[in-house]
């Protein structure tokens, strides 16, 4: 199992069969056993094993869908930096010391069931506050891509701490914030659109010779030491949360673990790129590579799970199969902000229906139209539409931009891409009457090219 | 980024040590991917023989940081408007008592969500996710079942301190208890619909609740 890549390309020359069809047709795989195979080569891959090789090599060669996991990078810390903007003026009492949900209460649910949150840490004003606004600038950076992974972290623990802090605050939308933090963390969803990249393409046209670039990596150094500096003490007062082998994310990998672990995988990163640019270094890109994959994988699913769900439950609600569920909602006191509004949309009894069908129809069957590329982008749009509305006509902007962030995993590079040139050449044109951008670089930079085959991945110190 | 070259080179040029760590990195992977999938399914999924047979592996395993519920609407939506209303009796400072009417909160958070494009979770999730925490944790008999059940009552009873205790304090006194009841009224079925149901609202009223000083956030006092 550790390489079957090798035999690849001297295989594919070699064999000049031209069915790619599907590798489990049994009539066709052929045994390595067969005496007139074996005439050929030593050893032949059967189909499967070559399935596996090719997969083996797909998952370790890059880490895939750049733009999709940028886009839903931006559209996490997008929505949770927006929202926390818009509810400051009431976090004191959504997550800090006027909150109903007293500390001490939280403290109570919190060691019953583990979840994990700085806030209890301290039952000081400043230490919320605190929190409060490392919360916003992470998301903030995070949506800039600025030091992308360390603010993947930050983010993550910004989410976790004030939502479990306040569990009955939330809905749909915190949710998903909340599973996609941890989830984000594992991904390079900086990669492109992100300062992360312009920094590294910066450097590689600036400097023939990476090594010297990489070192002179200050910033990151200081906020690496920093960052190791503050998660010593935390662990040495030890605080709520802050165990090694229970109580964490996975089973027997407690948050200390977690933090200290990514912490010392940056620094052997930036050791490794520094001293040992080789093949250790190749080891450790691939590792992340299959780890940003395999995270992207469970986005993906848990997408699918989202969608599986509301719609497979909703066929088996009676005002979903009779055609009116839509209609109810509209009449709820808190989902009804304009109430002229959905008076008037649900008074037509026919669009009722056929919004309500549509809606089971496109959230059962978006799972199993990936498969198909073009529908897959249509019901895509329907989605996205549909949650725009919601946004308007429920009052629920929040859960809706983070559904739509959700969506954009499965929009299409080539959709992406035009995106980014329009936007860019927005930019430019606004920015280019003001004559030379100066010091903020060339206007394209934080712009991708094509870099589908390298994958990207330069990640500095921390980035 | 694209100084490394080196990034295309194929595995098969890396040393036995090498290949064999990402190997076996590949097959964790796998696993771990495969094992967080089976268990967001069977979360997600309605009760089975699986998840009947290895609830307490997969609860374990998903609370509390993979918790969720997709079950948005469904099966059906909700079809009826719960209003969560609340009364206090005080103490007066000529030691007589006084118990005060009604206050519709959630009729306060109706009108706040009113033409209001980006409603607060203070206003939409609140009192509507607090009640739902105390319904969900007491039993019919209106009794508290375990930790959550107590938890919940506080919290309910330091939301409507936060929002009512100025106001009913305005005249002097002290709140002593208060006493909290929800009505429920179900929306009434759309104009083409033949179907007829009774819109006469239904109470749950709850019983009386003595307020100590911890149940006064701090901003229920300055309001």
């Amino acid at each position: 199992m550790t390489s079957p890549t090798p035999q690849q390309p001297a295989e594919a020359s070699q064999q000049t069969q031209p069915s790619q069809a599907s590798s489990q047709s049994p009539s066709e795989a052929p045994s390595s056993g067969r005496p007139d195979e074996n005439r050929h080569a030593p050893y032949e891959e059967t189909r499967i094993e070559r399935a596996i090789g090719r997969g083996f090599a797909r998952v370790t060669g890059r880490a895939m869908a750049p733009y999709q996991t940028a886009v839903i990078r931006i559209g996490f810390a997008t929505t949770w930096l927006l929202f926390l903007v818009r509810e400051w003026p009431n976090r004191h009492v959504l997550y800090g010391p006027d909150s109903p949900w007293s500390l001490d209460m939280a403290r109570q649910l919190l060691d019953a069931n583990h979840a994990f949150s700085v806030l209890p840490w301290a039952n000081s004003s400043g230490w919320f506050e605190l929190v409060y606004l490392l919360a916003i600038v992470s998301s903030a950076l995070l949506m800039l891509g600025w030091r992308t992974r360390t603010m993947s972290v930050l983010f993550m623990i910004g989410v976790l701490s004030l939502q479990n802090r306040s569990v009955f605050i939330g809905d749909g939308g915190d949710n998903v914030i909340h599973l996609m933090a941890l989830y984000l963390v594992l991904t390079r969803c900086g990669q492109v659109w992100s300062l992360d990249a312009r920094r590294a393409k910066r450097a590689a046209s600036g400097a023939t010779d990476e090594a010297p670039a990489l070192g002179r990596d200050l910033v990151g150094i200081v906020l690496w030491s920093v960052l190791g500096l503050a998660l010593a003490v935390a662990q040495l007062l030890g605080p709520y949360g802050l165990t090694w082998f229970e109580h964490g994310p996975f089973p027997h990998i407690g948050w200390s673990l977690v933090f200290w672990g990514l912490w010392a995988t940056h620094g052997l990163w930036w050791a490794v790129q520094r001293y040992a640019p080789g093949e250790p270094r190749i080891v450790l890109d691939t590792l992340a590579k299959l780890a940003h994959n395999g995270a992207l994988l469970v986005i993906m699913v848990e997408v699918c799970l989202i969608y599986a769900t509301a719609g497979w439950y909703k066929i088996q609600g009676s005002r979903w199969q009779d055609g009116t569920a839509v209609f109810y909602p509209m009449h709820l006191d808190y989902f009804s902000p304009w109430p002229a509004l959905s008076e008037a949309l649900g008074s037509n009894g026919l669009m009722v229906m056929l919004i309500t069908y549509g809606t089971v129809i496109v959230q059962v069957a978006f799972p199993f139209t990936l498969f198909n590329r073009r529908l897959k982008n249509v019901l895509l749009v329907v989605m996205i539409c549909e949650h725009l509305s919601i946004a308007f006509l429920l009052g629920l902007p929040f859960f809706s931009l983070a559904m739509i962030a959700a969506d954009a995993v499965f929009l299409p590079t080539n959709f992406l891409t035009w995106l980014s040139a329009r936007i860019s050449g927005l930019r430019k044109r606004l920015v280019g009457g003001a004559g030379d951008p100066g010091p903020a670089g060339p206007p394209e930079g934080g712009e991708p090219e094509a870099r589908t085959q390298t994958g990207g991945g330069g990640h500095t110190l921390v980035g | 980024m694209q100084s490394y070259g080196d990034e295309t080179r194929p595995l098969a040029a890396l040393s036995l040590p090498s290949r064999i760590v990402i190997g076996v990195a590949a097959c964790a992977v796998a696993v771990v991917v495969a094992m967080h999938l089976a268990m967001m399914f069977l979360h997600v999924a309605p009760s089975n023989t699986l998840s009947k047979q290895q609830g307490s592996l997969i609860s374990d395993y998903v609370y509390p940081e993979y918790e969720q519920n997709w079950k948005l609407f469904a099966p059906n939506p909700l079809q009826q408007n719960i209003a969560v209303q609340a009364r206090a009796q005080l103490r007066t400072e000529d030691g007589t008592t006084r118990t005060t009417g009604w206050t519709d909160v959630t009729a306060r958070d109706g009108q706040d969500i009113r033409h209001n494009p980006m409603p607060s979770h203070t206003q939409q999730n609140q009192l509507r996710r607090g009640w739902e925490f105390l319904v969900n944790s007491h039993n019919a008999q209106n009794q508290a079942t375990g930790l959550r059940g107590e938890l919940s009552e506080r919290y309910i009873k330091r939301i409507m301190m936060l929002r009512l205790d100025g106001e009913w304090t305005a005249d002097g006194g002290r709140v002593e208890r208060i006493q909290v009841r929800s009505m429920t009224t179900p929306v009434s079925p759309p104009p083409w619909s033949s179907e007829k149901i009774s819109v006469k609202p239904v109470y749950r009223v709850l019983p009386w609740w003595q307020v100590t000083a911890d149940d006064l956030p701090k901003g229920a006092t300055n309001q």
